[in-house]
């Protein structure tokens, strides 16, 4: 509202002197009329500016629209409740020119003031400001709903370079410039050191410690990974096909979940046709039950092929090994599977 | 307004024409658009007023997928990937962060979506959710998602990391909503199985450094390593710079760094308490109003990334503000 407003304004003061008188007639039009809408939405807030403002609104505009009524009778009992100056002055003729004159200052400062008041007050009610008070949203986060000031970092009201470029004013804190000097013959001669000093190719092969290289394979370009490596593992349990697909993938349902879902399915209808079963109704937990061996499965693979290198290199190894490990796997395996 | 009348030849077409209004009642606002702004150093009390929207210009085929490494730990990467990433996206550009330290994933903290990553790219290439299920977009900038490559637990197929990565950069590309303009790529320390991973699908790289010699000799390797690879276009940043220390010769200077390395500069990050201030929070600095010294300059790093420019000048020690007469007693 308070923007259209300015643009209205903005457009009187830039349309030619012709037009001006028009213009300038129009928008106070219009502007009385913004005024009363605040007034006829009003709030507590604004009714103590009413008095003023139906003064304007009178020696403007006799015809008032109609959703304006409501308030307008509101205005005129509060006009009531005060002492009308018009007695005062017809009681003292004699002094009714300078008393109506120094009302009619009171009123143009009062009025002015509260003009001053709304301008420089930039939040109206009702706005995401009062959420923010309300503790619903938080100021600093409101990123999306904020709209966008690029902000040069480099002509910032922070940045301030001195006229002789010698130094700049960041933050408030002063700082001596220097220029770069790095060119390009330099920025070679580097590269060509360390092309002399680190020789490298990137390893395309990724064995476990242990397994035999392949033939005809270059053994600068393996890598080895620690059958214990944190984060790493060179098992392919996965199909790589399948992955890429699944990566690509934009709808539906992922391969996995629909595999196993489709297991499941075979599985509960081979079942069912065994067992005779098929009226049956079958719950949730019981389909849990199906689930697990087919998870379990996937894990003792893995397993069986970790469980060596444990034992060689020695790490917290003992005869339980094969029970302690397939327990520390399957919790594992068991955090993983959530979601 | 009235005061800004003279400076417009002809005022009444001009903001007819191309006056958009504007959305508040700051003042700041109602200045006109930098479109017929006039010279700069003319009217230099105007200036400052007249410094925002402006946009970076961005150089390169999209997307530009950055790699932003270092060799030794602890040095900003993390912290790095999280301000320049999200600089980006508050300049307008859409931007995916991959988190690829599989090992000691952080990067969600920082930018205080830690709660929000279900599912990650091993997650993706199991079979257990499509992509863009795992895409955390944020919400502050919606143009700004984060992708993590595993949870903590998970192991990391490594024979094809590197290739799932670049499956991945395509899949960005033809997303329906368009290719992203940036993927961002926070790299493990080390060279190890996940350095090599992180640095596959990407074009150029940022090396992150401090100016200390152990962080030097293991960026000098890294850089190696990168132009072993193809990568060429490697900056640099230099993180945590005290300028109070380079005034004691305590600290190498940025310039000293940049001999040792012979790299051009996309920026120079001071030491900055607001930096570790900001992870607490989750929110990272260059969010922060008004803006942190550092947040600055990650702001201006960003800004150079997109133009592909590099740093002319560099920030040395401090010097002493001038002061009045009394400034003497003082210090
Ligand atoms: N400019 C800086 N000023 C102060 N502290 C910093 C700065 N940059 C990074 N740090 C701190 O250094 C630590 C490591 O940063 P991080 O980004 O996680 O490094 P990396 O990802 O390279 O391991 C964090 O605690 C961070 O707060
Ligand atoms: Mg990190």
């Amino acid at each position: 509202m308070g923007a259209s407003m300015w643009s209205l304004q903005l457009h009187t003061v830039s349309v030619p002197v012709p037009l001006e008188a028009f213009w300038r007639y129009n928008s106070t039009r219009k502007r009385t009329f913004k005024k009363l809408n605040i007034v006829a939405n009003g709030d507590a807030k604004n009714s103590k500016n009413l008095p003023h403002q139906i003064m304007v609104v009178k020696s403007n505009k006799p015809n008032l629209p109609v959703l304006l009524q409501d308030a307008v009778t509101k205005l005129q009992e509060s006009v009531k409740s005060i002492p009308p100056p018009s007695l005062l002055v017809k009681k003292h003729s004699g002094v009714s020119l300078p008393i109506a004159l120094s009302t009619m200052v009171t009123l143009l400062v009062i009025i002015l003031r509260n003009y001053v008041a709304k301008r420089s007050k930039p939040n109206r009610p009702g706005s995401v400001a009062d959420l923010v008070r309300r503790g619903q949203l938080r100021s600093d986060r409101r990123g999306i709903s904020n709209p966008l000031k690029y902000n040069d970092p480099f002509n910032n009201p922070l940045v301030k370079v001195s006229k002789s470029n010698s130094t700049v004013e960041m933050c408030g804190q002063v700082y001596r410039l220097a220029p770069v000097t790095l060119t390009k013959e330099q920025q070679a001669v580097h590269q060509k050191r360390r092309s002399r000093a680190y020789q490298w190719k990137r390893p395309t092969l990724f064995l476990r410690e242990g397994d035999s290289v392949p033939p005809d394979v270059d053994p600068d370009t393996i890598r080895w990974i620690p059958a214990n490596h944190p984060f790493a593992t060179t098992a392919s349990e996965i199909d790589e096909d399948l992955a890429q697909t699944n990566v690509y993938q934009k709808h539906g349902v992922p391969f996995r979940i629909q595999a196993e879902h489709e297991a499941l399915q075979r599985k509960l209808e081979a079942l069912q046709s065994e067992q005779k079963l098929g009226k049956l109704v079958i719950d949730p937990g019981a389909a849990k039950d199906f689930e697990r061996p087919f998870k379990t499965r996937l894990k003792t693979e893995e397993q069986l092929d970790q469980g060596p290198y444990n034992r060689q290199m020695g790490s917290n190894s003992s005869e339980s090994e094969g029970a302690r490990d397939s327990f520390v796997n399957q919790h594992s395996s068991e955090e993983m599977d959530k979601p | 307004m009235l005061s800004l009348q003279p400076l417009n030849p002809k005022p009444s077409s001009l903001y007819s024409s191309t006056f958009t209004p504007p959305n508040s009642l700051s003042p700041k606002t109602l200045k006109p658009i930098p479109a017929f702004r006039p010279s700069r150093n003319f009217y230099p009390s105007i200036h400052s007023m007249l410094q925002y929207n402006r946009k970076p210009q961005l150089a390169g085929d999209t997307p530009r997928v950055v790699v932003i490494t270092s060799g030794k730990g602890g040095v900003g990467k993390t912290t790095t990937t999280a301000n320049i990433g999200l600089s980006l996206a508050r300049l307008g550009f859409s931007v995916v962060a991959i988190d690829c330290d599989v090992g000691l994933r952080n990067l969600d903290l920082l930018l205080g979506l830690e709660n929000r990553v279900n599912y990650t790219v091993v997650e993706v290439l199991n079979g257990d959710c499509r992509l863009d299920q795992a895409l955390v977009r944020d919400k502050r900038w919606s143009n700004f998602e984060l992708l993590c490559i595993s949870k903590p637990r998970s192991k990391l197929p490594i024979g094809f990391g590197g290739k799932a990565l670049v499956w991945l950069v395509d899949a960005l590309k033809a997303r329906d909503e368009g290719g992203p303009d940036f993927i961002i790529i926070d790299c493990p320390a080390g060279i190890d199985a996940g350095f090599i991973t992180a640095i596959t699908p990407a074009n150029e790289a940022v090396l992150v450094t401090t100016p200390d010699i152990t962080s030097l000799r293991d960026a000098d390797r890294v850089t190696g390593l990168l132009e072993c690879d193809g990568i060429r276009d490697i900056k640099m940043i230099v993180n945590r710079v005290r300028t109070d220390m380079i005034k004691g010769e305590d600290m190498m200077s940025v310039l000293d760094v940049q001999e040792m390395l012979g790299l051009p500069l996309l920026g120079v990050i001071p030491e900055d308490s607001e930096v570790i201030r900001s992870t607490n929070r989750g929110y990272p600095l260059v969010l922060n109003k008004p803006p942190a010294l550092a947040g600055l300059a990650f702001e201006q790093a960003a800004w150079r990334l997109v133009e592909q420019d590099s740093m002319e000048t560099v920030m040395m020690e401090e010097e002493p503000k001038k002061r009045g007469f009394f400034s003497f007693f003082g210090r």
